[in-house]
């Protein structure tokens, strides 16, 4: 079974026949080809790399099908920046060193760019608390606590 | 080298080249690879933990449009030749199963590949899976390494006659009758000391598994060759395996480590069966084949470490002197099917690294890995030491418990006072002061007060405590202990190209896997050459361009790579001066008396006399004329570091916890570490090494565990049911540096990270026992829950109850 939909991602719409059971996460990395989405869990929902927003919502991307979002707006971490410009969360992760491998990254950016929309001045628990969603192996999260209060400070 | 001079960025905080892409979606990862024509490779894995392979149906799977091809054990074993093969096989004395990338005959865990299908969509491969038939007979499971090694166990490889893979002694010299002599000594030390602890420790299976999973993209073109994309730590190792095992000559033979990959903490060091089928189908198929493992497939074959049962004895003076140490280690291999470490290398490590930083006057260390139906042991980060470590801290704070010491003030008693040093198991370590390391982390800990403010707190029934621990680590792995350990050279080898307009490039052999190589190298070689960073790059792990390494792995790039790199750059400097001097006429000018500083070379006995770097390079590379006599033009080098002896890292940690004894829950306050790291090329990298490499071992303390139901089911395959930590769960870290630098390395740098977790697991048990020292409680197992905190309260109460 087949559906066309019309999804925008960072702006850009894709009309796109796809089968109904596509994931969301495959239409970005495969039909839109925007591979800063990234997949780390058997689609369960845990890992949180796959992370985007939809219309402005902080989502997991491997628990959604590609159909469901038809209509909808989607920014990935691709769309962060504009005209080049580094937010000042992206900026922070690399001044604070809030990042090793860089799998993890944009789920994170994702969720927190949201979260920091929602609470722009949290607390380190607060922080911590909303990065429950998102696993990182290599920093220990430290750092990236840090960047995010940096970030909210600015 | 002055580190004081402008521009010196060995030790300056300089925010990582590789961030840029990673912030803004434009890494590359494995996954992110296509190719024209590509086909998706999928695994059909084994449901069973050992059964016999009578039959396999594959014709309704093949049935389904898409499917481009499925192959099983039998229809690969007379094309691919089996392993071991050579150059992934140790010198150490072992069996070497024999096995190919798909089962033949027998499934011998749950997850082994039995057989591949090719497809055009992933999606078409998945329902390929669901369609393949296997008619097994179950064998009995062999489930734990006691009963494996119990005469007349079944078998898991039929072709041996039980399920020993290997077995050593790592104490009392070179002959039976030293060792005999040495463990009578032993036992004579037992026999007579003032305390002997002696406990049994159990460490689960766990480690460190990264974000990405594994996985390949090979392609196969008549005239080049095989070029295959793989998330690997060791691309010039899986270059030489895979030319070997597929017989393709190795001129044909390319392996790309992609530049960015999702963390590898020692999973993508082995030599994995995965990779040789899917370059064998690309080439078979005449078509790139791409397979990328799901986290499921990962979970349930890889990331699986630890795993050892370490029956420890060390006996002490009454007033707190260690004087020998024993230990029985038994490790549950898996399968044993692993090119590189076939499992039992991580555990032979970790009893060469059981006595640690403390003095002994004997010991006696053995160890026997057994097979069985599991998933084969793959490294992880404290290879093969966690487990050892765990042991070993544990029992030192008992030790001290007997003796009525603080454990603090025991271990500071029995730190090495002074090195080299060479443990009773042999490992040399080469430089550092313990006590140094040790005095610091004191400072940080002001343990009087610590104590009164305990006093007082159970005073309100509220149970905090501290715990001690420490770790010696490798800096890098010397030929002398990696060729025997992994029949691997142990040098580092870096290229250096300079060009004509005084622009850098550093090529490396091994594969970074997240750990900031082309920022701490960029850093290290700018300033041997008085440059920017910026105008350096580094290009890692592509066998078609960069010199041979064994890998990034035993933390050898702070140690070997960036010693290479500085060497080639010192070389180039003699020669790029050599040339300054002849066409200056300066005639006296040795090729010590020129500095290199903020992009201009300057001549020391004259500074008027200066020349930029870039005319310097412009001047050998473009106009290669009125050369000085015997020179040639160009400016490139690659050179080999290779430190005579092996070296070492330090370090040292507390935590502190609170405990609630009604149901066992504890909480960690705070962590504290001290390091010796040597001379530091990038502070902050240093530090993200050292808080991610402590929640790693935090993570795997609390949190992990690979379960194996009875039939030999992996019950943990998903993050749901094997738990990672998440940042509420871990404690903010204070790093704290007490540093020595490495006399035998150009910068005095030290290789760091690899080893680092492997002392957290009984920093944080000695801090629970600690907490808990009014029930008089030995954790001794791992992992560390509630639940099983709140049984050993129950039954200390009902003891205390009785007494």
């Amino acid at each position: 079974m087949k559906t066309t939909v019309n999804i925008t991602i960072n702006g850009e719409s894709y009309e796109e026949t796809i089968p109904n059971r596509m994931l969301l996460v495959d239409f970005i990395r495969e039909v839109a080809v925007q591979t800063g989405t990234h997949v780390g869990c058997t689609y369960e929902g845990v890992c949180g790399a796959c992370t985007i927003q939809l219309d402005g919502e902080a989502v997991k991307s491997c628990l959604m099908l590609a159909v469901q979002a038809d209509g909808h707006k989607i920014t990935t971490v691709e769309g962060l920046a504009t005209g080049g410009k580094l937010t000042p969360l992206q900026t922070a992760f690399n001044e604070h060193h809030a990042l090793q491998c860089g799998y993890c990254t944009p789920g994170i950016l994702m969720n927190m760019d949201e979260f920091l929309k929602k609470n722009p001045n949290p607390t380190e628990d607060e922080i911590r608390h909303g990065l429950v969603g998102n696993l990182c192996r290599c920093t220990g999260y430290a750092h990236i606590v840090e960047a995010v209060k940096a970030a909210a400070s600015k | 080298m002055s580190v004081d001079k402008k521009g010196a960025w060995v030790g300056a905080k300089f925010n990582r080249k590789e961030d840029h892409r990673l912030t803004t979606g434009k890494g590359r990862y494995l996954a992110d690879l296509t190719l024209p024509g590509m086909l998706h490779l999928t695994f059909f894995r084994s449901e069973r933990a050992h059964s016999t392979i009578n039959s396999i149906d594959t014709s309704k799977a093949m049935a389904l449009p898409g499917v481009v091809a499925i192959v099983t054990g039998e229809d690969i074993k007379e094309k691919i030749l089996s392993m071991p093969q050579p150059v992934v096989q140790p010198g150490l004395p072992a069996r070497f199963p024999k096995h190919w990338p798909l089962a033949v005959g027998k499934v011998k865990f749950h997850g082994e590949p039995v057989a591949a299908i090719v497809s055009r969509d992933k999606y078409i491969g998945a329902d390929a899976a669901e369609l393949i038939e296997v008619d097994y007979t179950d064998l009995p499971y062999v489930g734990d390494p006691e009963s494996a090694l119990k005469s007349g166990a079944p078998l898991v490889h039929d072709d041996w006659d039980d399920n020993l893979i290997f077995e050593m002694g790592f104490t009392g010299g070179d002959t039976e009758e030293s060792q005999a002599e040495n463990d009578a000594e032993v036992e004579k030390i037992m026999q007579t000391a003032d305390i002997v602890v002696q406990k049994r420790f159990r460490v689960q299976r766990c480690g460190v598994t990264p974000m990405e999973t594994r996985g390949v993209l090979a392609n196969w073109d008549e005239s080049d060759g095989m070029i295959a994309h793989i998330t690997t730590q060791r691309p010039h190792i899986d270059r030489l395996a895979l030319s070997d095992i597929l017989e393709i000559p190795a001129e044909k033979m390319r392996i790309v480590a992609p530049r960015d990959q999702g963390g590898g903490f020692g999973v993508k060091a082995p030599f994995y069966r995965e990779p040789i089928l899917v370059c064998y189908l690309a080439k078979a198929l005449g078509r790139p084949v791409k397979w990328v493992e799901s986290r499921q497939e990962h979970l349930m074959v890889v990331s699986q470490e630890r795993d050892q049962i370490n029956d420890l004895e060390v006996a002490a003076t009454k007033d707190g002197k260690l004087l020998a140490v024993r230990n029985r280690g038994l490790a549950d291999c898996g399968d044993g099917c692993q090119g590189v470490y076939w499992g039992f290398v991580m555990p032979f490590l970790g009893a060469v690294e059981l006595p640690n930083g403390y003095t002994w006057e004997r010991g006696d260390v053995k160890l026997k890995v057994a097979v069985t139906n599991k998933s084969c042991l793959s490294p992880a980060r404290a290879f093969g030491e966690f487990p050892t470590r765990f042991a070993m801290e544990r029992a030192v704070d008992m030790v001290a418990n007997r003796c009525g010491m603080e454990p603090a003030e025991l271990r500071r008693k029995n730190l090495i006072p002074e090195l080299p040093y060479t443990s009773v198991c042999g490992e040399y370590m080469d430089s550092g002061d313990f006590l140094k390391v040790w005095d610091n982390l004191m400072k940080e800990a002001d343990l009087p007060a610590f104590r009164k403010q305990q006093e007082e707190a159970r005073k309100e029934g509220r149970y905090i405590g501290i715990g001690f621990g420490l770790g010696v680590e490798l800096s890098g792995v010397s030929s002398e202990l990696m060729v025997p350990m992994e029949n691997q050279p142990g040098y580092g080898a870096a290229t250096i190209r300079l060009d004509a307009r005084g622009k850098v490039q550093i090529f490396e052999g091994d594969a970074p896997q997240g750990q900031g190589h082309e920022t701490t190298a960029a850093q290290a070689v700018a300033h041997s050459f008085g440059i920017h960073p910026n105008d350096v790059v580094v290009t890692t792990g592509d066998t078609g361009t960069t010199p041979f390494g064994s890998g990034t792995i035993g933390a050898r790039f702070g140690s070997y790579f960036v010693s290479a790199a500085v060497q080639a750059a010192e070389i180039l400097k003699k020669k790029i001066v050599r040339f300054m001097a002849h066409d200056m006429a300066l005639s006296d000018a040795t090729e010590d008396d020129f500095e290199f500083v903020e992009g201009e070379i300057i001549y020391l006995k004259d500074t008027n006399i200066r020349q930029s770097f870039r005319d310097a390079c412009e001047r050998n590379i473009m106009a290669p004329i009125n050369l000085p006599e015997g020179e040639t033009a160009g400016l490139e080098h690659t050179a080999f570091f290779e430190a005579d002896k092996p070296m070492i890292a330090f370090n040292a940690d507390f935590c502190v916890v609170e405990v609630n004894p009604d149901d066992g829950q504890f909480k960690m306050l705070s962590w504290t570490s001290s390091e010796d790291v040597g001379q530091i090329i990038n502070p902050q990298i240093v530090e993200g090494q050292m808080q991610g490499a402590i929640v790693q071992g935090i993570s795997n303390t609390i949190f992990e565990e690979f379960i194996y139901d009875e039939n030999g089911q992996q019950l943990t395959a998903d993050f749901e049911n094997y738990k990672m930590a998440t940042a509420a769960d871990v404690p903010n870290m204070k790093i704290t540096h007490a540093p020595t630098p490495c006399p035998h390395t150009p910068l005095g740098s030290r290789g760091i990270g690899e080893g680092r977790p492997s002392d957290v697991p009984g920093v944080i048990t000695n801090a629970v026992c600690d907490a808990l020292s009014p029930f008089g409680i030995e954790i001794t197992e791992l992992p560390l829950r509630p639940n099983k905190i709140w049984h050993l309260i129950q039954e200390a109460k009902t003891k205390q109850a009785a007494d």
